[in-house]
């Protein structure tokens, strides 16, 4: 279980980190070693690499304005319109109706994202992806071989800009949320550090809203306390937080003084992998909708394998065209990394759940109740199980040389085609 | 109806009907027991309908006849009762009346009408000796399944030959397989019924009342087992469909064999499951020349090691269990020298008591990737 091994290792380090600085009372004696890198508008600049005509006029990646679903990313150009990533791609298209609509191309993306993990992995044996275009790397204990950190990082982000030609910024400080905030601050094409021991003076006049974790429903809540920058927040006691927050405010308590080194490996591992699927037309296609749990699935399972994680619970989401939204849950006695076991267990909870006379506008698979390996052979049905494992190995090692879209199990193949069909049925 | 019985005995009875009443029936009249009082007896029935007992004690029968009570209630009032007789008599409306001493109680029954047809007991196929029935299902029960989606692992392989009775159970991760010879005078054929979990729990219970010398009359129709000892009669519906064919799973080239004594095993992987993976409960065992190191860690508590000093001059091998699936077999094993046989790290291991010559009882378990 190599996950696990990396895990643990980091987890042995903050043991030691947090002794450490238990036992001195300045919390100088820590550097700043944890380096947050983040892609600049990372779809648009990789579709830009294609269509470098595009340079400079606001570029939205996502779709078409006319068709439902939402901006996966926005040019720089674009923001200034007010576009945003997440944002239904029909406001995007209406706050800049010149901007340049491109479709999404995932396998494209996660290609260029496992080029920049390859850089990374240079730079630190620490490497955590937290997405396709960020990652968290620990730079403690890379100075004889590199030098001082904020050097390191330097070195890092002109290295991916000369290898990819992608631009990307970075924050460098002593926690990962403050790192994060960091490269925040720091965008586009920009590395920020934020010496250990000013972590307080650099957060205190942001807006809470930039604290990661903190959303519209947080932010809203403390407006209403009267807290409108972290340096308010951090001057909120811990009992008023809870009070108002429960555990929550206990978090929100250690974000406003930049968070510890414990949330850097609580957050090593995810709580849950999920993927949702808004249709472009709300539809009742049998096959397209069996289709799009399949390669829900799939794409669940990669990431699971990838994780080096199997899961045990198994949650549908099923929004209907009113956008009334149910989700059921199932859980399995033994975890699973298997496509056809979660498949076979979505497509059931799919059959009991949905209202065959209504319309479907989105379907979600996620993922969650995580083990590391240990996963519990099969007495009865060891033979079956062994050619799924090899299956499940070989479309892995494929979907990694050749992007995920390039293999696929039979049941998501039915889909794209499906789509047209069903969409073509609607139009006058 | 109306009859009076000794408290002792019917408390007796009563107590034996409560495994099979349904506590959270949607059928009110499960709920309640079938009392049928008839020559110098009065007859207790209780059902799920998939499984139903049959016990009768001596009464004086004033009248004869029959009614319904509320079981849980009864058996409660029953209890508190002291001891001396108590007299029941049927009333209006279903009522039935204890009396005890100067105590008198009243109890809501329902219609006898609506009780369930209980089957008749047919001619006895063969008689087990109480003894090995209850040992056998000891040694196995544990490994039943308890997933209801795996309908046909939701009991016990109950399969008599003309001169031994076996018992398998499985729960599709680990089986669990018990023999032994016994000569069945009369008996011909295999017979190899599937008996659910809850008849087996009750069997026990009968079997334990039947004393050292207890004997079990077996019979069995289309759908129903019967299990009759004395006056005593279980009724369980039979499971249908496939047994899986569990022989084709039994381990036959398993040549690394370790001898640990059972409580050095038990006690050493109980200590050591207490910080395995909390979710998946897994231990490693490492053999080598040196022994068995049985090990585990948990992300959020730890990681414990022991090492027991053994003789071992195979291939090492390290190879990961489920400690739990360990521990119930450690648990049902006698007391003595255990073997522990495996193959490979991926292949299903095989666990068997050396002590206890007269049972043939191998436990396998499937290993977990670690």
């Amino acid at each position: 279980m190599p996950k696990l091994a990396s895990f643990r290792t980091k987890h042995d380090s903050a043991v030691t980190e947090s002794s450490s600085s238990a036992s001195s009372t300045s919390s100088d004696s820590l550097t700043s070693s944890i380096l947050h890198v983040d892609m600049d508008a990372f779809f648009v600049s990789v579709e830009l690499l294609d269509r470098p005509e595009l340079r400079g006029k606001p570029v939205v990646v996502g779709g078409q304005p006319d068709q439902r679903g939402v901006v996966s990313a926005a040019s720089y150009e674009a923001r200034k319109y007010g576009i945003q990533s997440a944002m239904p791609l029909r406001t995007a298209g209406r706050l800049c109706p010149h901007a340049v609509f491109l479709e999404s191309r995932h396998h494209l993306y996660s290609e260029w994202s496992d080029r920049i993990a390859a850089i990374l992995g240079k730079y630190s044996p620490v490497v955590e992806m937290a997405s396709v275009d960020e990652a968290y790397l620990d730079l403690a204990g890379t100075e004889r071989l590199h030098g001082p950190p904020f050097a390191t990082a330097h070195a890092l982000l002109r290295e991916i800009t000369a290898k990819t030609g992608l631009p990307c910024s970075a924050g460098l400080a002593r926690t990962r949320l403050v790192a994060k905030v960091a490269s925040d601050q720091a965008k586009p094409r920009g590395l920020l550090w934020v010496p250990a021991g000013s972590e307080e003076a650099f957060l205190a006049p942001l807006g809470v809203r930039r604290i990661p974790g903190i959303g519209k429903v947080t932010e809203a809540a403390l407006h209403a306390l009267g807290i409108e920058t972290v340096g308010q927040l951090a001057a909120a006691t811990r009992e008023k937080l809870e009070q108002n927050f429960g555990q929550w405010g206990t978090a929100l308590f250690r974000k406003a003084r930049g968070g510890d080194t414990y949330e850097f490996f609580v957050d090593a591992e995810p709580k849950s992998i999920s993927h949702n699927h808004t249709f472009p037309f709300d539809t009742d296609e049998r096959i397209a909708l069996d289709a799009t749990l399949s390669l829900l699935c799939q794409k669940a399972m990669k990431r699971l394998r990838d994780a080096g994680l199997s899961a045990s619970t198994i949650t549908l989401t099923l929004r209907y065209a009113g956008f009334e939204t149910i989700t059921r849950a199932h859980t399995l006695r033994e975890p699973t990394h298997l496509d056809p076991i979660v498949l076979e267990i979505v497509r059931q909870l799919f059959e009991r759940h949905w209202d065959h006379t209504r319309k479907v506008r989105l379907l979600g698979v996620a993922l969650s109740t995580f083990t590391h390996g240990g996963e519990q052979l099969d007495l009865l049905d060891a033979g079956h199980r062994e050619k799924l494992e090899r299956l499940a190995q070989a479309t892995d090692r494929l979907r990694d040389r050749f992007g995920f879209s390039k293999v696929q199990f039979g049941g998501s193949l039915t889909r794209g085609k499906e789509e047209v069909e069903s969409s073509k049925g609607k139009l006058p | 109806m109306e009859f009076s019985v000794k408290k002792f005995d019917l408390l007796q009875e009563l107590s034996l009907s409560q495994g099979v009443v349904e506590r959270k029936t949607t059928i009110p009249i499960l709920g309640n027991i079938l009392c049928e009082a008839a020559g110098n007896q009065v007859t207790l029935t209780a059902t799920d309908l998939e499984l139903s007992i049959r016990t009768s004690c001596e009464a004086k029968v004033k009248k004869e006849g029959s009614g319904t009570i509320p079981a849980k209630k009864l058996l409660e009032l029953v209890r508190l009762l002291p001891e001396g007789e108590i007299r029941f008599k049927l009333l209006e409306n279903h009522w039935v009346q204890i009396l005890a001493d100067r105590k008198t109680y009243k109890m809501v029954g329902m219609s006898k009408d609506n009780f369930p047809a209980i089957p008749a007991f047919p001619h006895p196929l063969v008689t087990i000796p109480a003894k090995i029935l209850s040992s056998l299902i000891a040694k196995t029960a544990f490994a039943i399944s308890n997933e209801e989606s795996r309908y046909t692992l939701n009991g016990a392989l109950l399969l008599l030959k003309p001169d031994t009775i076996t018992m398998v159970a499985t729960d599709g991760h680990r089986l669990a397989m018990a023999e032994i010879d016994h000569k069945f005078a009369g008996l011909t054929r295999e017979v190899r019924p599937l008996v659910p979990k809850k008849a087996l729990t009750e069997i026990q219970r009968l079997a334990s009342e039947a004393g050292e010398d207890g004997q079990i009359e077996f019979a069995l129709d289309d759908s129903h087992l019967f299990f009759r000892v004395g006056e005593r009669l279980l009724i369980s519906r039979m499971l249908t469909g496939q047994f899986p064919n569990y022989e084709a799973v039994l381990p036959r080239d398993n040549n690394k064999h370790v001898v640990i004594e059972r409580n050095e095993l038990n006690d050493a992987v109980k200590r050591v499951a207490q910080l395995a993976d909390q979710r998946s409960h897994a231990v490693k065992l490492s053999v080598t020349q040196e022994g068995v190191e049985i090990s585990a860690s948990s992300p959020e508590y730890g990681e414990a090691k022991e090492t027991l000093e053994k003789e071992y001059k195979g291939e090492p091998l390290a190879i990961g269990f489920n400690a739990d699936y360990m521990l119930d077999f450690l648990a049902a094993a006698a007391e003595g020298p255990i073997s522990l046989e495996l193959k490979d790290e991926q292949s299903a291991g095989q666990m068997r008591p050396l002590a206890e010559e007269a049972y043939r009882y191998r436990y396998i378990i499937m290993p977990m990737r670690i």
